[in-house]
């Protein structure tokens, strides 16, 4: 049992980075990416193919970083000109072109075969407890990367970012470069989002494109939605509530016994579209309210 | 939150200390079930084939359990849905040996999955046997503890091109391929051979999964007029394929997998439609008592090639586990695996055949379902003839017999 | 090689089918001011109405179609009622979420009753024939016929009738006319009846044209997305311009690029647009 918790605790925290990322977007800068799936994917095949063609990881881990972030820079200085609901079906397009992208240039990213044999980070000096090592590294990086993002949040940097969310027109007014702040934002959470990739790629070993679809990211949305938008603590709380509602209805049909196969996944499913409805009518400030007003 | 997984895991962590600290064998003395786990595709792309492999599966385990069980164990199943997921999969498989404790995992589905739970099957000594095709799968260091029942396509692709070159009249012929991680290779074995025959490949196409439409593609196969389109796809993406191509009034042929062309499909493009469609397969030992009995327990389970593979699954691990004497363990049924399915030996075709002969200390090779399952050293089926039928008059008809 | 022709008609054919969604989805969009993500899913709603109808009851594909029509317009004034009343005066982005919410519920109830196979209407399958060198379908000649009727009639109901006339002025300046005495609430009510309606004819003809699957109206969002967009959000035959360019662009693409790349061809016309004309072709307000 504790192994099996420890692999859903390693893949809670991988998914709870990625909210984080996504937060840092839509949280901090106001923006909204509904293809965050897209740099998690981007971090996750980078790495993975550096490793396997034998980059050190001490390398591999950085470049795919900083690869993530610098594609999320040419994004978004091409897609952030536009308005809210606009950017949001940019970036699902984008995120579902990445995954076609990967699924047909098979000579770079091995198409439908996936990627194969990624090396575990010192995999030799733990293979008693490598499990237990790797959720340790999982949640360390976690950890750092929400008190990084934080400090974020209060400096001057984060300021400037929170009123340009509120109200874009008087922080241009005020002499802020506003666009230069929002691409860096959605940079900066786009390579956190990377981290979170590299992290799940190496955990797994294997990853292939359809790891990485379109409803990934809604899942994200829905886990900062639920915990509180805006909010780094509410990212954490609302990846560990849905991916435990996701994982525990997987008992659900020890208990309910018509609820198998396709009911079970579709009922998985609906539930996600309820939470997300609901909480949008009632709720929008979701569990951990940030201290301003929301909607 | 954290509160209730704190409790939870102290509890947990308690038993797991005491059940932890026991060892995997088990004595023969004991009467403790013998955990064995199935992980099916019950939702997503395989979806249509995960329900008859596990009810397959399910119908061995009864008559072994009827039949005394493993050395006077009954076997337990536990069973999990992979979603046709890899991240799913692995989960789930971690569930299983985990949680579970089973011993092996019978009937995995995709390739992507059995891809991404070997290493963990392989550490944690758990025997994994599943009807995966993509050439990966057996590859690479996996100590024996994988093995599959379905030929890996490269064999496939040369034993498809090796019928399509037999048929003179067809000169140019056109692959489309369903997006899968062994597309590419299926296909380009296919076309070595047909393109050593003489024939010319005139197009080659991967196509995408889940479509609702495929008129793109088929224009453009077609303008490259080919005398047979080869298509590589499973049943869903094959119904709506074959219905386009119909559509555009194509004169030519079309050659696709059994599996494909299954009774689904029949009843999905309708006998019009698929008149004329050739397709082929692994035969099974259609004269097996084997198979005869895998048709009698799970009615209707012939539509697709995998549910009797899954029945020889389970069938071969509890055989392996049998010629233990008393030990159970993954390692056990990848040391006895080959021992129970290859020649020499005398031939059985059910469990509680080869128990007997075992118990005796007999040498057995059991015949399975869906074929002699006699493997290779990575676990790779022996190459075996595969069978030809066309559809006529909404019926399937077997043409010929066409050996490696 | 066929000729350019036939790409082009099998273009005009999937614009056709696309420009109902589109229509609905731009309107909408205008009118209430947040893109409606559920509109493709109305499709699949549709579809599997006309299924239920057609081969579970028996009726006939016609028949089964008005059904359609009849039950998807029903279904989006529920969800209009339960899901986005209560949420007039929110920001665009949370009806939006919202919209994906009901999406997705939408589309696993479908799932949920009939699981995921692809199924087929019971209506032969017709081969083409060969006119001046194209291969034309007999099913996709009626269905274009339907669509351009429909539109037509959507688009002299938008400029002739009362109601339509209100629409447009809500769509306009929504305070002007609830000042006016138009009655804000019915409008948006017959508007999602229609548009919802629109959008579950749309699906049955996908549904004959293609397979019938739960996600069937989801795969679409993109090009109707594409679509109202190219042709000014708001705009009924700028939505139709756009969905059959949008239909046309992505058949000819393949010429060029793997077919399974068509999504990103709706993705490149949708981040085209709004970099250079965002107002989009009839150069309505965004």
């Amino acid at each position: 049992m504790i192994a099996y918790l420890t692999a859903i605790a390693t893949l809670v925290g991988v998914r709870a980075l990625l909210t984080l990322g996504l937060n840092v977007q839509w949280g901090l800068a106001g923006l909204v990416n509904l293809g965050a799936v897209a740099f998690f994917a981007v971090g996750a095949y980078t790495s993975a193919l550096l490793a396997v063609a034998g980059t050190p990881l001490l390398f591999a881990w950085p470049a795919a970083i900083g690869f993530a972030a610098a594609a999320a820079a040419g994004l978004a200085m091409v897609a952030l000109r536009l308005r809210e609901d606009y950017l949001a079906i940019v970036t699902l397009g984008f995120g579902e072109v990445l995954r076609l992208f990967l699924l047909n240039e098979a000579w770079l990213t091995r198409g439908a075969n996936g990627v194969t044999g990624i090396p575990r980070p010192l995999h030799a000096h733990f293979s008693g407890q490598y499990d237990v090592f790797y959720l340790i590294l999982v949640l360390v990086a976690v950890a750092l990367v929400y008190v990084a993002l934080e400090r974020v949040r209060r400096s001057p940097f984060g300021r400037v970012l929170r009123a340009i969310r509120e109200d874009e027109t008087v922080a241009a007014v005020a002499g802020k470069p506003v666009f230069r702040f929002k691409v860096q934002a959605f940079a900066l959470g786009a390579g956190v989002a990377g981290l979170a990739g590299i992290l799940f790629a190496h955990y797994l070993a294997y990853i292939e494109p359809n790891m990485f679809l379109p409803q990934e990211s809604l899942f994200v949305w829905l886990a900062l939605i639920l915990g509180g938008s805006g909010n780094n603590r509410g990212a954490l709380v609302g990846s560990v509530v849905l991916l435990g509602l996701l994982e525990g209805s997987r008992f659900a049909k020890d208990v309910i016994p018509f609820l198998t196969g396709v009911r079970l996944a579709a009922a998985q499913q609906m539930l996600v579209g309820v939470v997300l409805v609901v909480l949008m009518i009632r709720r929008p400030e979701g569990l951990l309210p940030e201290k301003p007003g929301p909607d | 939150m954290t509160t209730m997984t704190r409790r939870e895991l102290l509890k947990t962590g308690t038993t797991a200390g005491l059940v932890l600290g026991a060892p995997t064998l088990i004595s023969a003395q004991s009467k403790e079930p013998i955990p064995i786990g199935t992980l099916c595709p019950l939702t997503g792309a395989g979806g249509s084939y995960g329900p008859d492999m596990q009810r397959a599966v399910v119908a061995v385990v009864e008559r072994i359990n009827k039949a005394g069980g493993i050395n006077g164990r009954p076997v337990q199943l536990f069973h999990e849905d992979d979603q046709t997921n890899a991240e799913a999969g692995v989960r789930a498989a971690r569930k299983l040996i985990d949680v579970n404790k089973v011993v092996a995992i019978v009937s995995t589905w995709a390739s992507a999955v059995t891809l991404a739970v070997r290493p963990l099957c392989v550490e944690a000594k758990v025997f994994v046997i599943g009807v995966s095709g993509a050439d990966a799968v057996t590859q690479g260091d996996h100590k024996g503890y994988i093995a599959r029942t379905q030929p890996n396509t490269n064999l496939q692709g040369r034993m498809y091109g090796k019928f399509a070159a037999t048929k003179k009249e067809w000169k140019r012929i056109a692959y489309m391929g369903l997006q899968t991680p062994y597309a590419r290779s299926f296909g380009d074995a296919f076309s070595g051979v047909v393109k050593a025959a003489g024939a010319t490949i005139t197009d080659d196409l991967i196509y995408e999964d889940k479509k609702p439409s495929y008129r793109s593609e088929v224009t453009r196969v077609l303008a490259t007029n080919p005398d047979l389109i080869m298509l590589g796809g499973y049943t869903p993406d094959s119904v709506v394929m074959v219905k386009d191509i119909y559509k555009t009034g194509y004169k030519g042929a079309i050659l696709a997998p059994s599996f494909a062309v299954n009774a689904k499909f029949l009843e999905g493009v309708g006998p019009e439609v698929a008149e004329g469609v050739w397709h082929m397969d692994r035969a099974p030992l259609f004269d097996s008592p084997a198979y005869k009995e895998f048709l009698a327990a799970v009615p209707g389970g012939d539509t697709g090639p995998y549910a009797p593979q899954a029945w020889d699954q389970i069938t071969l691990v509890a055989l392996a586990l049998a010629a233990g004497r008393g030990e159970v363990s993954g390692t056990v049924i990848k040391d006895n695996l080959r021992t129970v399915s290859n020649p020499p030996g005398t031939a059985v075709y059910s469990f509680a055949e080869g128990a007997k002969l075992l118990g005796e200390g007999k040498k057995v090779n059991y015949e399975g379902a869906s074929g002699s399952c006699d493997f290779d050293q990575i676990g790779d089926i022996l190459s075996a003839p595969f069978i030809v039928q066309q559809v006529r008059k909404g019926k399937s008809e077997r043409v010929m017999i066409v050996n490696p | 090689m066929p000729p350019f022709a036939q790409y082009v008609f099998n273009g005009v054919v999937t614009g056709g089918i696309l420009a109902l969604p589109a229509v609905a989805f731009s309107l909408l969009w205008r009118l209430l001011r947040f893109p409606n993500f559920a509109v493709s899913t109305y499709l699949t709603v549709g579809a599997y109405v006309a299924l239920m109808l057609n081969v579970g009851v028996g009726a006939r594909i016609e028949l089964a179609w008005l059904g359609a029509l009849l039950a998807t317009g029903t279904v989006a004034l529920a969800v209009d009622r339960i899901t986005f009343r209560p949420m007039r005066a929110r920001r665009p982005f949370s009806l939006a979420i919202a919209s994906i919410g009901v999406a997705f519920i939408l589309e696993n109830i479908v799932r949920f009753v009939w699981g995921n196979d692809f199924r087929s209407y019971a209506v032969p399958v017709t081969r083409a024939t060969s006119v001046a060198g194209l291969r034309i379908g007999r099913d996709q000649v009626l269905i274009l016929g339907v669509a351009v009727v429909l539109m037509a009639l959507a688009q002299l109901f938008l400029l002739r009738t009362r109601l339509g006339i209100a629409m447009r002025a809500t769509a306009d300046n929504p305070l002007l006319a609830a000042v006016k005495g138009v009655p804000t609430e019915r409008v948006i009510g017959w508007a999602t009846l229609g548009g919802g309606a629109l959008a579950g004819g749309a699906g049955v003809f996908l549904g004959l044209d293609a397979s019938v699957d739960p996600l069937m109206g989801g795969g679409l969002i993109i090009s109707v997305f594409a679509a109202a967009i190219l042709g000014g959000i708001g705009s009924a035959p700028g939505a139709l311009a756009g969905a059959l360019i949008v239909g046309i662009v992505e058949e000819v693409g393949t010429l060029l690029i793997p077919p399974t790349y068509k999504t990103a061809i709706g993705f490149t016309i949708i981040l085209a647009v709004l970099l250079v004309r965002p107002t989009g072709l009839a150069g309505a307000r965004g």
